[in-house]
Formats: structure tokens, C-alpha cells, sequence
């Protein structure tokens, strides 16, 4: 039996609007993520994706119930969980390498060690003609990569990745899923580290998890596991188990009837 | 890019804007002929403005390096009173950047320190907030009576004047920084102090070049505003000794002298500015846009 790495039980967070209204982005979720697992989280949008991963940042309070990460209870952000924010979080007044460079320099990193790997990881995104530049002079996609690049150079236990490619054209898409994937398997002592990946793509999700929790208006109406050996060619998608799920997703999304 | 053009083609136009400016006031002198008091015009042509009123501020001359003051005997030399500027100037500068520092520093952390915790809020935030309604001119008088002509009375009061307005800016500026930047800082396990020294205080610098360009053209009036009533030198204490005797024309030349120094201040600012906020996209060129 494998740890329990993320546990979260009755979470619920409701937002009081300036209008007044009360809105519940999220009521009783119930979720055990095991140690390794490569979790993609899908749903229409406004359902409350970004406000769970935000609560297992520890950077929201839930209303009620509870979120543990690695067996403590999460109150406040730290360098075990890192996170690519779906909005633009790169410092402008930073260059690009010093914000690659920024988690390892909040843990004391030495210079020429934070370098060294700032450079790797911005080579890997691809963006190392740019390293120099300021962030105003970047594409959207570019600062994506950014931001990924800065999460993935500080090696965290835990990624919580919130659309990290959404604004991403295909083949630089395809390029990081394997970065990612390359990431996500050397974890620290052989083990593999914890992903919580939110999209909207349904063929992104399959490449990627282990298993795919559907959530709707706060809830999560479904839990998938996926199966398929890893490397996943495009060839893995059109097996029968892959397109069944597939089938799933879609309906869940509304673009399907039940079948 | 295009070719950035030459100095000369960027500026002329506000020289010209300039030398008309001068012209006019030259034709207003031939016109307006008024005294304020015989022999001292209402509005003294450049030619009294650089000739006989230049001369004049050997008055202000106390003596020294081998030049000998009016007051001993000796008769007004240009020597005398190119070092009458240099000395009463040296002084309000000093005055002015020593109060601007300490006023800018300590408004600085003030308005940091009440974003830091809830209890620099509670106990900094009413008081300053009270302060900053009192009016600054109003408070000379007060000011004067407690420092007399000492340095630091000046000092302090220009301090005051500065601090307040940073306080102001700093505490606003920080309230504006998007909360984005600080979730990022946070989930990279940055402390309170990195926080501050790695995004609350970059990001706020934007908006810290404004509440600069306010606090020196306020430290400028305040520094004249202490002089008036409690100095012995200084272009302050120009200003209301020439306007006790109605010398009209001098009070101008030290007016333009006051032009002369902000100006210089402004641009020397904007220099230093412009490299620290390199990393700001530029904007407000609607006019090259359009
Ligand atoms: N700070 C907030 N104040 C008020 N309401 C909020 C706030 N943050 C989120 N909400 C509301 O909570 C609900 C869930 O938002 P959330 O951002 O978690 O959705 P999401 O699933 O990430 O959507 P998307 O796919 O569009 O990013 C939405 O209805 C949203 O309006
Ligand atoms: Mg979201």
C-alpha cells in the first residue's frame, strides 16, 4: 500500500461576492491522492478547480472540512507544494533567469548552483535565448513557460499546476508534457513526486494521469483511472479503454449524451 | 527602431517656448515701468537681472576665502557675490536633502510597517493619518519656535514634510501591489522579509517615482518655508531680506535660481529613476500611437 500524500476531507469554500451573493466554489470534496500519482483535474468552468488547488497551496483557508499534505495540515503556502498560478505570476522586475532563480534563492541556494539550474530548466522550456530579457518582453506563452520553468527549478515534492498550457501552442505543448512527465518521474531518492494538473483538454489529461477527477459545481462527480503504459504514443489514445474514457469526459464536460 | 533623433530636434521647441517666455518679460519691463520703491523696478529687465542685481548680492557675503564682506567696507564685487550664491545655495541644498533623506526614509518604512502586521497599523496608521491633515506652511511658526535658527530645526521640519508624504505614498502603494505576485513569493516559501525586500518593494517603485516627484517639489517649498522665519543664510533667508527692502529684482534672481536647482533635481531623479524601472513597459505615448 502506497502513502497517502494529499487528503482532503468535506472540503468546502464559499465566496461572498460584492454583489452580495453567496457562492459555493467548492462543497464536500472528498479526495485521497496517493504519494507519485499524476492526478489531472477537468470541469467545466466557474466549478472550482483553481479553488482547490489554491486551498491545497494553503494560499485559501477552506470553510469547512480539512487538507492534509503530507500527514500535516496545511495553514499557510510553503516550498513543498509549488504552483503554476493560471494567472500571469512572473515578476516583471525581474529578468527572466532571476525569476527562474527566485525559489532557490528564497532557500538560501548558492549563486553559481542557482544558475546552473535556472539554465537547465530554462533550456528545457526552451527559452534560453531569452534569459536576459525582462518579462514585458516575452510572449503569453513565453511567461507560461516562465513560470513553469521557475516551479520545475525549485523541485517541490508536490506540483499543483493550474492550465500550465493552456495558452500554449501544440508542439511547444507536446514538447513540456514531456518535460513534465521527465519531472515528475526523478523526484527526490527515486520516487516519484505528486501532480495535481488542472485542464480543460481532455486529450491532455489522458496523455498525462494516472487518473482524472472530474469535478462539477463544486463537487467531484467522477474519479478515472487510466491505465495505459507510459510512454502514451497517439496510438495509446484509440485503444478501447482510452476511448471509453474519453467517451466519459465528454459527457461529463455536456458534449456528449449518456450513453 | 528608428534612429532616436538629436538632441537639438527633441528640444527645441521647448527652448524656443523658453526664450519667449524670456522675450516676453523683457517687453514687460519696458512697458510696465511701476517701481516698488525708487529706483527699483516692479519688473527688473533681464539686463538689471544679470547686471546691477548680481552685484547686489554681495550683500549677502559674510566674509572669507580673501574676499571681503560689504559689511567690513568693502565695495560689491561680482567675486563677492557669485560666492554669496554659491554658499547661501550650498546651504538650503543641504538643508533640503539631508530633511529629504530622512523624511523619505522614514515615511518609507512607516508605510511599510503598517502593511507588515495589524499592530504598526493600529498604533502608526490614526496618528499619521491625523498628521498629514495638518497644513505645512501652518506649521513654521511652530517650528520656529521650537529649533530657533538651528540646523536641524529646517531639517526636521522638511522631514516632517517629506516623511508625511511618503508615508501616504508608501502605505497606498502597497495596498496596490497585485495579490498574484505575493500567492507566487509565498508558495516558493519566501519569509515576510524576502517578501518585502523581493516583491512588495519593486513593485510599489512605480509608484514611489510619483510621491518622489511630489515630496521634492514639497521639500523645496518647505525648505524655503523654514528659511523665511528662522535662518540666517540660505535662499529663503534671501528672499525675505530683499523683500524688506522691496529689492524687488533680487527676489527674482533667487526665484530663478530656485528654478534653476528643482530643475537640475528633477532631471538627475528621472535618470536614476528611469534605470531602476527599466523593467516597466513604456507607456503614455498615445501621442506616438495615434
Ligand atoms: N475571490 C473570489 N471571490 C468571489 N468569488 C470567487 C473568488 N474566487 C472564485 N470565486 C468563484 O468560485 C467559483 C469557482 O471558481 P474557480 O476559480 O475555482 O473556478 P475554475 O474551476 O478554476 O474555473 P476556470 O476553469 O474558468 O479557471 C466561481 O463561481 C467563481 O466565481
Ligand atoms: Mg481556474
Amino acid at each position: 500500500m502506497s502513502d497517502v500524500k494529499i487528503e482532503a476531507s468535506a472540503l468546502s469554500r464559499s465566496y461572498r461576492r460584492a454583489d452580495g451573493a453567496e457562492v459555493k466554489a467548492l462543497s464536500a470534496v472528498d479526495l485521497r491522492i496517493e504519494a507519485g500519482q499524476f492526478v489531472c483535474l477537468v470541469g467545466p468552468s466557474g466549478c472550482g478547480k483553481t479553488t482547490l488547488l489554491q486551498i491545497i497551496a494553503g494560499l485559501v483557508p477552506p470553510s469547512g472540512g480539512n487538507i492534509v499534505v503530507n500527514g500535516q495540515r496545511v495553514t499557510a503556502p510553503g516550498p513543498s507544494r509549488g504552483m503554476v498560478f493560471q494567472k500571469d505570476s512572473v515578476f516583471p522586475w525581474m529578468r527572466v533567469h532571476a525569476n527562474v532563480e527566485y525559489g532557490l534563492s528564497c532557500r538560501g541556494v548558492a549563486k553559481a548552483e542557482r544558475q546552473k539550474v535556472a539554465a537547465q530548466y530554462l533550456e528545457r522550456v526552451g527559452l534560453s535565448h531569452v534569459a536576459g530579457a525582462w518579462p514585458r518582453e516575452l510572449s503569453g506563452g513565453m511567461l507560461k513557460r516562465v513560470a513553469v520553468a521557475t516551479v520545475f527549478a525549485n523541485g517541490a515534492d508536490v506540483l499543483l499546476l493550474d492550465e500550465p498550457f493552456g495558452a500554449l501552442d501544440y508542439v511547444t505543448k507536446r514538447q513540456l508534457h514531456d518535460v513534465l512527465l521527465t519531472l515528475w518521474a526523478e523526484g527526490e531518492a527515486g520516487r516519484r513526486r505528486t501532480v495535481v494538473f488542472v485542464t480543460h483538454d481532455v486529450d491532455e489529461a489522458m496523455i498525462l494521469a494516472d487518473r482524472i477527477v472530474v469535478l462539477r459545481a463544486g463537487r467531484v462527480v467522477d474519479d478515472l483511472a487510466v491505465a495505459a503504459d507510459r510512454p502514451r504514443t497517439t496510438d495509446a489514445l484509440l485503444l478501447p479503454g482510452m476511448v471509453r474514457i474519453k467517451h466519459i469526459l465528454l459527457t461529463h464536460l455536456g458534449l456528449e449524451a449518456a450513453r | 527602431m528608428t534612429p532616436r533623433p538629436g538632441w537639438w530636434s527633441r528640444n527645441w521647441a521647448s527652448l524656443a517656448a523658453i526664450a519667449a517666455m524670456a522675450g516676453v518679460w523683457e517687453i514687460l519691463s519696458f512697458i510696465y515701468t511701476a517701481e516698488a520703491a525708487p529706483g527699483e523696478p516692479m519688473v527688473p529687465g533681464w539686463e538689471i537681472v544679470f547686471g546691477r542685481t548680481l552685484l547686489s548680492l554681495a550683500d549677502y557675503w559674510g566674509g572669507g576665502l580673501g574676499v571681503a564682506s560689504v559689511a567690513e567696507g568693502a565695495p560689491p564685487s561680482y567675486t563677492a557675490a557669485v560666492l554669496a550664491i554659491i554658499s547661501n545655495s550650498f546651504d538650503t541644498i543641504v538643508r533640503l536633502y539631508t530633511g529629504l533623506i530622512a523624511g523619505a526614509a522614514a515615511g518609507t518604512a512607516l508605510g511599510l510597517a503598517v502593511s507588515w502586521s495589524p499592530w504598526p497599523r493600529r498604533v502608526v496608521d490614526s496618528p499619521l493619518q491625523f498628521l498629514r491633515t495638518l497644513p505645512l506652511l501652518a506649521m513654521v511658526p511652530l517650528f520656529q519656535l521650537w529649533f530657533g535658527t538651528e540646523f536641524i530645526g529646517k531639517v526636521a521640519f522638511v522631514a516632517y514634510g517629506i516623511g508625511v508624504i511618503f508615508f501616504a505614498g508608501v502605505a497606498n502603494a502597497v495596498r496596490n501591489v497585485p495579490q498574484i505576485f505575493i500567492d507566487n513569493a509565498r508558495t516558493f516559501g519566501a519569509s515576510r522579509a524576502t517578501l518585502y525586500r523581493t516583491v512588495i518593494f519593486p513593485a510599489i517603485l512605480p509608484e514611489l517615482r510619483a510621491t518622489m516627484l511630489l515630496a521634492l517639489g514639497t521639500g523645496w517649498g518647505a525648505v524655503l518655508g523654514a528659511e523665511y522665519l528662522g535662518a540666517q543664510s540660505g535662499l529663503g533667508y534671501m528672499i525675505v531680506y530683499s523683500e524688506q527692502f522691496a529689492y524687488l529684482d533680487r527676489m527674482f534672481f533667487v526665484a530663478l535660481l530656485f528654478v534653476l536647482y528643482a530643475s537640475v533635481s528633477y532631471a538627475l531623479f528621472d535618470r536614476v529613476s528611469r534605470r531602476l524601472l527599466d523593467w516597466t513597459a513604456k507607456s503614455g505615448q498615445v501621442s506616438a500611437t495615434l
